[in-house]
């Protein structure tokens, strides 16, 4: 077992301890959900074979609707974001050999195309997973609301655990 | 043969990511017993015990606030006690002594039991308790908290169980206004967990801010007059016959830690008297 895959599977277990534990519990003004375990799937290196990205995106979502009793919600909405994933990152990163090989984060991408990267995806994730948990167009506005606010925390969260990352390291 | 192959090959990804869709689709809109398998729901055995112990940890968090509302509790439960020895020892004189022992037979038992995990920001929440199967736990039975009404158990397995909270969308609870025979519907719609709202009781209730409202006792689930919340307002509804409350739910759902189940003795009786009526229907 490599390093690689050792700092993948503790990053897999610390962040969905993480979301069941804590923040799942943290609501802030009733609207605003911290949503770190996609943190995971965003780290992920961009040359992981589609296959392992999607099983273990699955894995992830499967693992949080578990404990949140939330059955499908977050195991549709982590595939989903594992199949955006790829799209994203090129949007943001022109696609040469440099950047084929890189874990995301703010070393390799560099702040600004981070935060732009980090998110998108916060967005989409937050978006995807509201509107499926709701369900619902007659709560249109609490799905908006839920999902902007969500979004903010949880970008702010994951960048404040990439800065401990980087002041550690 | 080697053309499809080869397609299955070259597109294997995007078929295991149409599977996984799949899958995830199945669990989200299947309403079978799949779904409330214990399995895939926080009672199973791997996830009550990270959460049984996360409770014992951060179970003291919530001890002041718990205390105070036992204390007010209590001090309620006193004079209702002192209040019904007092009538009880009026009434018991004019009863004949064969039926007294059917009198003070009691029909619900209690069952305490402590939450494991809460959640109150979903539109459908949920919280699990430490009794299962084998401390006598069923599903469809009524869970309270020292302070009122909080949910129904809907998956039981053998040392933990799963229960709908007020706080889902889907669930409905019969209640009424303390004091009076109007029946309603209490339900809640989302957002606030202190705040849900009692449809269908009839145009020609009379009532006030602050009445408070209770369970009515209609079901083998909860006893009577089980205190519920409170009335804030009437809003307006889409049926001019009905009103509709906006209720200030007296229990604490963010901080839910020690409940009740309650067990009713008479629930088989009462159940195969309504699979007769089915039966003698058809």
């Amino acid at each position: 077992m490599n390093k690689e895959t050792i700092y993948f599977t503790v990053l897999f277990i610390l962040m969905l301890f993480a979301q069941v534990l804590i923040c799942n519990h943290i609501a802030l003004f009733n609207v605003a959900v911290p949503i770190v375990f996609i943190y995971f799937i965003i780290r992920l290196p961009i040359n992981l074979g589609r296959g392992w990205l999607f099983t273990l995106a699955f894995l992830m979502g499967l693992c949080v609707d578990i404990c949140s009793d939330t059955p499908g919600v977050n195991a549709l909405s982590c595939t989903i974001l594992a199949a955006l994933k790829k799209p994203v990152y090129y949007a943001y990163v022109p696609k040469d050999d440099k950047t084929v090989n890189l874990i995301p984060s703010i070393s390799s991408l560099g702040i600004a195309t981070y935060c732009k990267f980090l998110i998108t995806m916060t967005g989409l994730y937050c978006l995807m997973a509201f509107s499926i948990e709701y369900f619902n167009f007659a709560d249109l506005r609490e799905i908006a609301i839920m999902s902007v606010s969500s979004c903010i925390l949880t970008f702010l969260i994951m960048l404040a655990i990439d800065c401990l990352i980087i002041s550690k390291s | 043969m080697r053309n499809l192959l080869n397609f299955l090959i070259k597109y294997g990804t995007w078929f295991l990511f149409i599977f996984y869709v799949l899958l995830s689709c199945v669990l989200l809109f299947s309403h079978n017993s799949y779904r409330e398998s214990v399995y895939l729901t926080s009672a199973n055995i791997v996830t009550s015990s990270i959460y049984d112990t996360m409770s014992q940890i951060t179970g003291y968090f919530h001890l002041r606030g718990i205390n105070e509302s036992l204390q007010a509790s209590n001090a309620r439960l006193e004079n209702e006690v002192l209040n019904l020895r007092h009538q009880l020892a009026e009434s018991i004189s004019l009863i004949p002594d064969s039926s007294r022992e059917e009198l003070v037979k009691n029909r619900f038992d209690y069952i305490p039991a402590t939450v494991v995990n809460n959640s109150v920001r979903h539109p459908r929440n949920y919280f699990s308790i430490n009794k299962g199967r084998l401390d006598g736990i069923r599903p469809s039975m009524g869970v309270v908290d020292q302070n009122g009404v909080a949910g129904i158990i809907n998956v039981v397995g053998t040392h933990t169980a799963r229960a709908i909270s007020l706080l889902n969308e889907t669930q409905h609870f019969s209640v009424k206004l303390k004091g009076t025979n109007y029946i309603g519907s209490l339900s809640w719609k989302g957002s606030d967990p202190a705040v849900a709202y009692v449809s269908e009781i009839p145009r020609h209730a009379s009532f006030h801010t602050g009445d408070t409202i209770v369970t009515s006792g209609y079901s083998t689930t909860f006893p009577g007059d089980i205190p519920v919340g409170t009335v804030l307002n009437r809003i307006r509804g889409n049926d001019d016959n009905f009103y509709i409350f906006k209720v200030r739910l007296f229990s604490d759902f963010k901080a839910l830690s020690t409940v009740r189940v309650i067990k009713d003795d008479f629930k088989q009786e009462l159940d195969s008297l309504t699979t007769f009526d089915v039966l003698t229907d058809k």
